[in-house]
């Protein structure tokens, strides 16, 4: 009960603020104000989870959603589909005849959508064979030369008595260690095993980077909206 | 020890928020020393001369954009002052709205014309297979800009039939359009010029495509922003947002020593007692 007077306080506390902001001119009476206002509303209201789970975070979950999904479909349906599909063979343009060749992808893509039927869902599998076989016959050779071959290049360069050369001494052992590390053919006793250890140290360094960039991502995102909040909202940066 | 174990999370998320809001309010400002692989994304667009195009994909939402709009502010006003005509692209469902916006915003400030000194061509969906659809024909890959107009009656667009075609090939991407998709069916097969621009979290996992050559630079999240706003000199959110980052760094890395020395004293006094 007292979360509920509190989520209600913190609603009428909103409407307050937004009619100061608007009442004394900080805040444009028109769409742009009403814009930031409903964005000023959605960012509280997902904040608000921090505190607990409550119905104005669920409001702006489902409210997202819903809006992503629309856009996203209105994105595909009219530039894609419709744009350069169906207008192709209902509206080819003067002096030009309907591409039917389109029509070959279209049935692929239409079967995929039999999936929803148990009865008719066996014929999705030639759409899905087609897919993933030009998808392998594309991705392996490209990832190979791009994530193996290209990769192995920097890593085995000559080494050197100097400061790039200390990098490339440590960017081998890297490698190497992790290699083993992950090599669960040998036991990881002895050599084996102290190269390995040497391989989870640098994965330990490697998963350190990564939560370090992590939270600096997490908090850039913040910082995004407490300035929108702080600056285009409230006008007190 | 136990208590300070056991504290509220919520009294953390609140020292998190004033780390951030102080900062911002008091306005201060740290000096920023942009780092090699950001420099070297900035001398990529000094080597291009006027007239020189870029293909700019844009590859993020709006749950990334704090990090990735200031960074497409910057890299865009760097190339429109120095004359460079840039061809936008989405590869993303989600980017269209944030990428018109930021470069109608930009071209406003330098007056330029569309169609002639950029083009945004609008979403196509298709991921990897649209980078090499592009590399065969872009045309074909892309028809008609965001608008309808055909990419043949554009003067940027008429001449340009492959990616072969771009001198400098950007991705500001919040996925694995980078590694996944660009690198292995654009930059490598194409062989032009790739430098990116991802969000902090993607970082990381770049770093050795700096190392084989594959991108010629790249900016990781707001940081990369705020040192390439250093270097074209033109302060914007990413450098306001430094100083509250360094902030919330200086909180969080205080709980993680706090924590830790608390689970430790925790952990004997337990075992001291056990005894």
């Amino acid at each position: 009960m007292r979360d509920t007077y509190v989520f209600l306080g913190l609603i009428l506390l909103f409407a307050a603020v937004n009619i100061g902001l608007m009442a004394s001119g900080i805040l444009a009476v028109d769409w742009t104000g009403l814009g930031i206002i409903v964005a000023a509303g959605m960012t509280l209201a997902l904040y608000s989870f921090l505190y607990k789970d409550n119905p104005l975070f669920k409001f702006a979950e489902h409210v997202f959603v819903g809006v992503a999904a629309a856009y996203v479909f209105g994105q595909t349906w009219y530039p894609t589909i419709y744009g350069e599909l169906i207008a192709e063979w209902t509206d080819p343009g003067e002096g030009e005849t309907p591409n039917w060749w389109l029509l070959a992808p279209t049935v692929l893509g239409l079967l995929m959508l039999t999936r929803f039927s148990l009865r008719f869902g066996w014929l999705s599998r030639y759409a899905f064979a087609f897919f993933v076989g030009l998808a392998a016959g594309w991705t392996i050779p490209r990832y190979i030369s791009s994530f193996i071959l290209a990769q192995i290049e920097p890593t085995l360069q000559p080494l050197t008595w100097s400061l790039e050369g200390l990098n490339l001494l440590v960017v081998l052992v890297g490698v190497v260690g992790v290699l083993v590390y992950f090599f669960f053919s040998v036991e990881h006793t002895g050599t084996a095993g102290h190269v390995s250890k040497v391989g989870i140290w640098f994965l330990m360094v490697s998963f350190g980077a990564s939560f370090g960039y992590t939270i600096m991502a997490r908090v850039s995102l913040l910082i995004g909206r407490v300035t929108f909040l702080l600056d285009d909202w409230l006008h007190l940066m | 020890m136990h208590k300070l174990l056991a504290i509220d999370r919520r009294i953390i998320f609140a020292l998190v928020f004033l780390s951030v809001a102080g900062p911002l309010l008091a306005g201060i400002s740290l000096p920023i020393t942009p780092t090699d692989e950001v420099k070297a994304a900035y001398d990529q667009f000094e080597k291009l001369d006027a007239g020189d195009i870029v293909l700019v994909s844009f590859s993020y939402g709006a749950s990334t954009a704090p990090e990735m709009l200031p960074m497409s502010r910057a890299i865009l006003h760097h190339a429109f002052r120095r004359d460079l005509k840039v061809v936008a692209i989405c590869l993303w469902p989600e980017a269209p709205g944030l990428a018109q916006q930021v470069l109608e915003e930009i071209a406003a400030e330098f007056d330029l014309e569309y169609g002639v000194d950029y083009a945004f061509m609008g979403y196509k969906p298709g991921n990897f297979s649209v980078i090499l659809n592009m590399g065969q024909d872009f045309r074909s890959a892309f028809p008609q800009d965001q608008w309808g107009a055909a990419t043949g009656d554009l003067d940027l667009t008429r001449g340009l039939r492959s990616l072969r075609d771009f001198d400098l090939v950007l991705d500001l991407a919040a996925g694995d359009s980078i590694e996944f998709w660009w690198i292995p069916y654009g930059q490598e097969k194409y062989g032009f010029t790739f430098v990116a621009g991802c969000t902090a979290v993607m970082a990381p996992d770049l770093y050795p495509f700096l190392d084989s050559g594959q991108l010629g630079g790249l900016l990781g999240g707001l940081a990369g922003a705020a040192e390439y706003e250093t270097l074209i000199d033109r302060r914007g959110s990413a450098s306001t947002g430094m100083s509250a980052q360094s902030m919330a760094h200086l909180v969080i890395t205080l709980f993680v020593i706090i924590g830790n020395i608390a689970y430790f004293v925790a952990r004997r006094t337990s075992s001291e007692q056990g005894n």
